[in-house]
């Protein structure tokens, strides 16, 4: 990549000194003229019928310019798919969950709106309330939704291939039982939103966001408003990791306070909202029948996983698909059957997290090394053995175009010292390695795609116009970096206006791992196509073929006498004043089957491309205290090519964060019913500093095919395979499996008592 | 509850503000005098992404009442840089991809520099703990102790 000038050079992204100076602006940061402050009263109950509101009282006091509840929007459902329509934004006739929306107030301040909400009268019939997701699937469990017998909210049945002939045919068949518990994205900003709206019917809404068109789109159909007067704006959003993608009810409630109150209506939730009333990560209980040849080649699986949903759909068929998915994207599965349940509960609802399926995919990772144990196989081998490999097909059909899975697990095992340590630690050290494969994007319709524009000025500056979302993970960045190097321009020279549902052209958004693949891809189109437009006219001006020019430092020049130049600015004026003005215009759809659907039709291509990794992590266990220490993690990521390998190296380091001590070791929520004890940053830990292991990433480059530069993705770097390597080194430290999530120092002790008794 | 008029003095200017006894600094510096750079992350000491330096020391602004910080110096991370300049912390945070959402950066570029005045020369470790009181959901802390341990030396 020596002719690039940017892309593949670790560059400060473009929006670190707004955000090191304290100018990047978050959604609470905003204030607009005669803005009122929103406040939602929420449901005490886990299940309970709403005979009557009453918020007379709180409409009459002095302040108060708004109160909406239930009855403004009756009927109205939300639901990502047609069929999930299973939430009213604000619910009128039955709350589901504790902290559900029930009614909401604009007021002059915020002590005026909380004392309104004091002043609401609900009457609740109390009805029985189930809070595990067995519980809720038995015969005479409370029914959550009308339209869901057993409370069984999504089913996803996939089947490839004769499992029972795959296990006959098995030298050794092992079966085991993960379960894991509730789980919170606890990005550093809170939930907040501001809507504004004017007498000619525009409204817009700064909200934290992984995809403003998403959200754009669902409002105007919950408010039935045209989509053109519906304008998600772009702010600054602090971390998403999948917990930004759907639609809230506290955008909605605030566009109705603002269109009742006809002013703008900024709602920020506590610390407390953000966690019991936005979205959490599931909880499972995953059964796993694996079948293997005297050689460790897989032959048989079966799959069982039972998901907590809590109240609603959310992201729920892909939700329940996703880990299964995960897994044939990573190994050669060729007798499978997976059944995923997602189950209704009166819990707050859940969705996708960036470590989505700890259970399931730590408990595949385990199961590996325990068969690989009772054969005698090194885990590494085991894994080399059945890792997919380019040009291969996953088990629900999708063609692997890229692949460096191999590779990344070779690199991660050597330059971990993996032969040197596993197995040959003292007591209380271990070694372990957990590997995942990942879509990059998948089906969305005509939201699947992106596109991209750029425009001139006469100076020789450009300005890229791209629907690209980023929540943190340096998108923004990413596409300038592309358009600068294509261009041959300095990357403070390209200005990038996105996430502007009314400004910026069509994009999938900040999720599916997409911005890398298919964002990029756009924005590339469009500098490619104003670089030709340029060509062009300086191939008149320099009397040259396009084909002997270059561009660089905003001059075009000829290859060969590079002293043949002439400035970009000129060419630009020249093209302005002929009337053909340079608007360069690119687009890109991930090559995937549309026909494909996460329930219906789990068959065909899944993604545009997949992204692969390994990761080994070394541990240190107390086994005095229980406690564990992830002291090293070694990660490869095959993310095609990094187009900035600082950022890419952040994904992994975020990762090992978020997955790995996060999710492995720490995180969980603890409940009594339905009501969730721990909302709180004081009690929900997280990792800090401290708790973090010396990391080493390792990039590998398997330069995909349809790739921007070859990029595929780098944001689930390690999140979804950190699980399976800290699991893998406990038992290599002190022998023995934990199968419960997070793996906390009460269950090491108890497995290292149980084992001492046998 | 009644409201006082209190003198602030926050990056080197002064404000007379009218304020109600239990307002925090952290309420007063964003909707006040329009500081937004000190963020809400939790409102109860948790998250430290409200941390401002009070006389040089890193406090939680959400948890210090406005009335407690009169005639002490305030420093918010909209005060570092100078004459256009960027502080030496800034500049290393940012060369080194320590800032991801942003969120957490302006506490952790207060907290890295009232850490290195008072102790220029730390050990890794030493830097690791000094932000130990700040939550980053992004970067992992990897490189943001990179940043602090590149800056080191030079304050
Ligand atoms: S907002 Fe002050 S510590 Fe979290
Ligand atoms: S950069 Fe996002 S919380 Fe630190």
């Amino acid at each position: 990549m020596a002719e690039h000038t940017l892309v593949g050079h670790r560059v400060p992204r473009i929006d670190s000194l707004d955000k090191a100076t304290g100018q990047a602006r978050y959604t609470a940061d905003l204030t607009l003229p005669r803005m009122l402050y929103g406040k939602v009263l929420r449901s005490p109950h886990a299940h309970a019928r709403i005979l009557n509101i009453d918020a007379s009282k709180a409409e009459r006091l002095r302040g108060v310019k708004a109160v909406v509840t239930g009855r403004d929007t009756a009927g109205v459902r939300w639901g990502v798919f047609r069929y999930t329509r299973d939430q009213q934004l604000l619910t009128g006739d039955k709350v589901r969950y504790i902290g559900e929306d029930v009614a909401a107030v604009a007021a002059e301040d915020e002590e005026t709106a909380m004392e309104a909400l004091e002043l609401i009268e609900v009457d609740y019939e109390v009805l029985p309330a189930v809070f595990g997701p067995l519980e809720a699937m038995q015969e005479g469990a409370p029914q959550i939704h009308d339209h869901a017998e057993n409370n069984i909210n999504i089913h996803v049945p996939i089947e490839v291939g004769d499992v029972e002939k795959g296990f006959k045919k098995s030298y050794h068949v092992r079966e085991d039982r993960f379960v894991d518990s509730e789980y919170t994205y606890c990005q550093t900003e809170p939930y907040a939103v501001l809507v504004n709206c004017d007498l000619s019917g525009n409204l817009e809404i700064w909200t934290p966001n992984a995809s403003p068109h998403t959200k754009a789109k669902a409002l105007s159909n919950l408010l039935e408003m045209p989509l053109t007067k519906v304008k998600v704006r772009r702010i600054c959003t602090g971390g998403a990791f999948g917990g930004r993608s759907d639609i809230f009810p506290g955008e909605f409630i605030a566009a109705l306070m603002a269109l009742k109150a006809a002013r703008p209506v900024k709602l920020v939730y506590t610390r407390e909202e953000s966690f019991t009333s936005v979205r959490q990560a599931h909880s499972m209980i995953v059964d796993l029948k694996t079948g293997v040849r005297k050689d460790g080649t897989l032959l048989a699986n079966e799959i069982k996983v039972i998901m907590d949903g809590g109240a609603y759909s959310s992201t729920g068929p892909i939700a329940t698909s996703v880990p299964f998915l995960v897994w044939e994207e990573t190994y050669r599965l060729p007798n499978v059957r997976f059944n995923g349940y997602r189950v209704y509960t009166n819990k707050p609802v859940r969705g996708m997290y960036r470590c989505h399926g700890r259970a399931f995919l730590g408990g595949l990772g385990m199961q590996l090394d325990m068969i690989a144990e009772e054969l005698g196989i090194d885990p590494v081998e085991m894994r080399l053995r059945n890792a997919l490999r380019t040009g291969d097909t996953q088990a629900t059909g999708s063609k692997i175009i890229s692949c460096g899975l191999s590779e990344a697990l070779q690199q991660a095992a050597e330059k971990s010292g993996w032969k040197e340590k596993r197995g040959k630690l003292p007591f209380g050290k271990g070694i372990g390695m957990g590997a995942n494969g990942m879509m990059v994007g998948f089906p969305m319709g005509i939201r699947g795609g992106s596109s991209a524009m750029i425009k001139f000025n006469e100076d020789g500056g450009a300005t890229l116009i791209s629907g690209v979302v980023d929540t943190g993970s340096g998108n923004d960045s990413m596409v300038v970096q592309i358009a600068a190097d294509v261009l041959g321009l300095k990357m403070e020279d390209v200005n990038l206006v996105s996430a502007d549902s009314e400004i910026t052209p069509l994009d999938q958004g900040a999720y599916s791992q997409a911005a890398a693949f298919v964002s990029a891809n756009a924005a590339m189109a469009a500098a490619i196509d104003a670089r030709e437009q340029i060509l062009n006219i300086a191939s008149d001006m320099l009397d040259a073929t396009v084909e002997e020019l270059g561009l660089r430092d905003g001059y075009v020049y000829m290859k060969e006498r590079p002293e043949r130049n002439i400035w970009m600015g000129k060419a630009i004026r020249k093209a302005l004043m002929d009337d053909t003005p340079i608007m360069g215009r690119g687009s890109y759809m991930p090559k995937i089957d549309q026909t494909r659907e996460w329930v219906s039709n789990p068959k065909g291509q899944q993604a545009g491309t997949f992204s692969f990794g390994a990761v080994v992590a070394e541990v240190e266990v107390d086994a005095e205290t229980g406690q564990v220490r992830v002291s090293n993690v070694t990660g490869a990521h095959d993310c095609g090519f990094a187009i900035n390998p600082m950022a890419v190296e952040g994904q992994l380091e975020g990762s090992v964060a978020s997955g790995g001590v996060g999710a492995t070791l720490l995180e969980e929520h603890y409940w009594d019913g339905g009501q969730m004890l721990n909302a709180s940053m004081l009690e929900y830990k997280v990792p800090l500093s401290v708790d973090m292991p010396q990391i080493t990433p390792i990039i590998v480059e398997s330069m995909d095919p349809e790739g921007p530069f070859g990029a595929k993705e780098a944001g689930l770097w390690g999140s979804m395979n950190m699980f399976q390597a800290i699991g893998n080194a406990i038992y290599d430290a002190v022998g023995v499996w934990i199968k419960d999530f997070p793996i906390t120092p009460d269950k090491v002790l108890a497995a290292l008592e149980e084992r001492n008794r046998d | 509850m009644e409201k006082r008029l209190i003198h602030l003095s926050v990056n080197g200017d002064e404000y007379d503000v009218v304020v109600r006894p239990n307002q925090t600094l952290l309420e007063v510096l964003r909707e006040d005098l329009e500081l937004t750079g000190a963020k809400e992350g939790c409102g109860e000491g948790a998250c430290g992404t409200c941390t401002v330096l009070l006389e040089g020391k890193p406090v939680r602004s959400c948890l210090t009442l406005a009335v407690e910080a009169q005639g002490k110096q305030i420093e918010t991370v909209e005060g570092l840089a100078s004459d256009g300049e960027l502080h030496p912390v800034q500049k290393a945070f940012i060369e080194h991809g320590a800032i991801q959402c942003g969120f957490c950066t302006p506490a952790m570029i207060l907290t890295t520099k009232a850490f290195l005045e008072e102790n220029p020369n730390p050990s890794e470790g030493e830097a690791r703990r000094a932000i130990s009181g700040v939550v980053c959901r992004c970067t992992g802390y990897a490189k943001i102790v990179a940043a602090m341990m590149a800056t080191a030396g030079e304050l």
